[in-house]
């Protein structure tokens, strides 16, 4: 571990005992300060590979290897697409294959080889199967939501066994003083044979040891035996009927009874506008344009120029 | 657009005799509900007739023309045309013997302030009106409520002022008229006076603007006829070309009649109209301050109006649903 240094300042382990080296996407790592000294604006480049890089995408060095790291990163996110399970697969040696296949871009990917090529192959792939990636994804998350809850009652289960060991152990030991205490008390005041007194004390505890109380579970459960924690997870989210899409319509012109006024686009192209008051800067600023008020002129003086009582 | 408008649809009437018969019908009404006791004969002394209120309501619209002149600060043409509007529309359905013509003459140019976005406060406004201001303001406010109302609250008003630029930008663009701007000053004096005439109840603010566009233009010696025809009406039909022609020739001849009426007519109208008005209305009636009174005992509403005349077209309904 001695030999653990950032590449980019030279500080070691040895000379800074709490050096901690971050690795990001690239695979290239740099020391806790320099990262922050290089990524103080939120984002910036690698300074080995130059590859442009997100401070929040930092994270601890857990390996040696920075190889090791940058292979889990890309892992990770081809995994997010290439989850297809074994049963997506007609036969196992397809299921083989496709396994193969995605170790080949693991190792491409990390290993720089056909970088470009392997991406469009990756992209191509998330096109073709987008339905399957989706549906998978959901299905993980469900098992993983489902498997978390087995793990949280073992958990329990384990509280509630090491519990009742203590509280049985403690008992034990109470009993065994009382029990010691009650021997000498009867041998100081009781008149019978010593022997005798302790024979029936050794049989009344064997006999004592065999009535142990069951323990009492604990309540976590509805009455129904759903969990408090969740509602009932294989219950389909109901399917809503959507109408059909939206689909934009202009709005009616209403009859101007008269004759059709010149559009905004003949006002300009037609020199209407020589004849109207220019805007001027503080004007335009305020997005005031002679053309507005030239087109209402124009469309008043024509609207209801047919109108007869 | 005016094409789809509540002006077109409840307040654009077929002819000149559609809003006779909507005035003798209020002015009638009036004198049934207030001169039930009254024999016939001397109804008719004591009450204005048809063609007396007709006589006034010019006369004020004149003092409307020339309050709107002075108005301080000046103001645009289109605070004048919507007043004219909604003076013209509250006598339709309303007798100048129920709601003074004075009151009613000030509360329209008010509004219309408000409408036409021409910012004056009411402060500002009376300092226009002479006599007692306090009380011009009380009016006023008093009943601009019961004229948006009776308006039924169809507050939009197209004037025919914005038409005439987007005709004379139209004339600059396509014609080969020399100077078209030489028109504006004949287009501004025609304007001024169809709304002293009923011409804006009757056709579309571009009808009368195209009106007011040619008159000016037959007044420069030009002729704007191949405009109108090949422009125009290129790809309408000769029917709808006869029709322009129609409205177009009624409007000018409409302008064209306009006179003040006779000063010694008016004064009588006015000495009559004093004894024959409703009092509930009138602010310096007894009636009418021990209502108020009233009123404001009650922590109400000052204002009291009788009910409210409708309007004979489908408009109430539409206001109620819409």
């Amino acid at each position: 571990m001695d030999d653990q240094a950032c590449p980019r300042c030279k500080t070691t382990k040895y000379r800074n005992p709490s050096l901690k080296l971050m690795v990001n996407v690239c695979g290239h790592a740099l020391c806790e300060s320099c990262v922050e000294l290089l990524f103080l604006k939120g984002s910036g480049s690698c300074p080995d590979c130059n590859v442009p890089l997100r401070r929040s995408n930092f994270r601890v060095q857990l390996f040696e290897d920075p190889m090791v790291e940058k292979e889990i990163d890309i892992r990770k996110r081809v995994l997010k697409d290439y989850n297809k399970k074994e049963e997506d697969f007609a036969t196992l040696r397809e299921y083989n294959d496709y396994l193969e296949e995605i170790e080949t871009i693991i190792y491409n990917l990390t290993n720089n080889i056909d970088i470009v090529a392997t991406n469009k192959k990756i992209e191509q792939y998330k096109k073709d199967n987008k339905e399957i990636i989706m549906k998978n994804k959901a299905k993980i998350g469900r098992e993983e939501i489902e498997l978390e809850e087995i793990l949280e009652i073992e958990k329990e289960m384990e509280e509630l066994r090491r519990a009742e060991l203590q509280r049985i152990e403690q008992e034990a030991k109470r009993q065994k003083i009382r029990e010691k205490e009650a021997l000498i008390d009867e041998l100081m005041f009781a008149e019978g044979d010593a022997k005798d007194i302790l024979n029936t004390f050794a049989q009344a505890k064997a006999s004592k040891q065999e009535e142990l109380l069951p323990p009492v579970p604990k309540i976590t459960q509805f009455s129904t035996g759903v969990k408090f924690t969740r509602g009932s997870a294989d219950q389909h989210i109901p399917i809503i009927e959507e109408g059909p899409l939206y689909r934009y319509e202009p709005p009616p012109v209403p009859d101007r009874c008269g004759p059709e006024p010149p559009t905004l686009n003949e006002i300009i192209s037609n020199g209407f506008l020589q004849h109207v008051k220019r805007e001027n800067e503080t004007e335009k600023a305020g997005g005031y344009t002679s053309k507005l008020p030239c087109l209402r002129a124009l469309q008043d003086a024509f609207s209801g120029l047919y109108h007869a009582s | 657009m005016f094409s789809t408008s509540s002006q077109k649809k409840f307040w654009t009437f077929g002819d000149e005799n559609e809003l006779v018969c909507l005035r003798e019908k209020h002015n009638l009404q009036f004198i049934m509900k207030h001169g039930a006791h009254i024999d016939e004969y001397q109804r008719y002394n004591f009450f204005l007739t048809p063609d007396e209120e007709r006589l006034l309501l010019k006369q004020y619209e004149l003092h409307m023309k020339e309050f709107c002149k002075r108005f301080n600060p000046p103001m645009p043409k289109g605070v004048v045309g919507t007043s004219f509007q909604y003076f013209k529309r509250f006598y339709l359905y309303n007798s100048s013997m129920d709601y003074h013509p004075k009151e009613i003459l000030a509360t329209c140019v008010y509004l219309a302030c408000k409408v036409e976005e021409f910012n004056v406060s009411i402060g500002q406004f009376v300092a226009n009106i002479k006599g007692d201001r306090e009380k011009a303001s009380d009016i006023i406010l008093n009943n601009e409520l019961l004229l948006m109302q009776q308006l039924n609250y169809h507050l939009t008003i197209h004037n025919p002022f914005r038409p005439v630029e987007g005709f004379l930008i139209d004339i600059k663009t396509r014609c080969s008229l020399a100077n078209p701007e030489r028109l504006r000053s004949g287009i501004d004096e025609f304007l001024e006076k169809v709304f002293l005439t009923d011409a804006c109840l009757l056709y579309a603010p571009s009808q009368i603007a195209l009106a007011a566009v040619l008159h000016a233009a037959s007044k420069e010696q030009e002729n704007l006829d191949s405009y109108v025809t090949d422009m125009l009406f290129r790809d309408a039909g000769p029917d709808k070309l006869a029709i322009l022609i129609e409205a177009v020739r009624k409007i000018r001849s409409m302008v064209k009649m306009v006179e003040s009426p006779a000063r010694e007519k008016v004064r009588l109208i006015e000495k009559k109209l004093d004894r024959c008005r409703n009092q509930e209305n009138n602010p310096d009636s007894e009636i009418y301050k021990r209502r108020m009174k009233e009123a404001l005992d009650e922590d109400d509403l000052p204002y009291t109006g009788s009910s409210r005349m409708s309007l004979d077209t489908s408009g109430i309904s539409q206001v109620a649903t819409s």
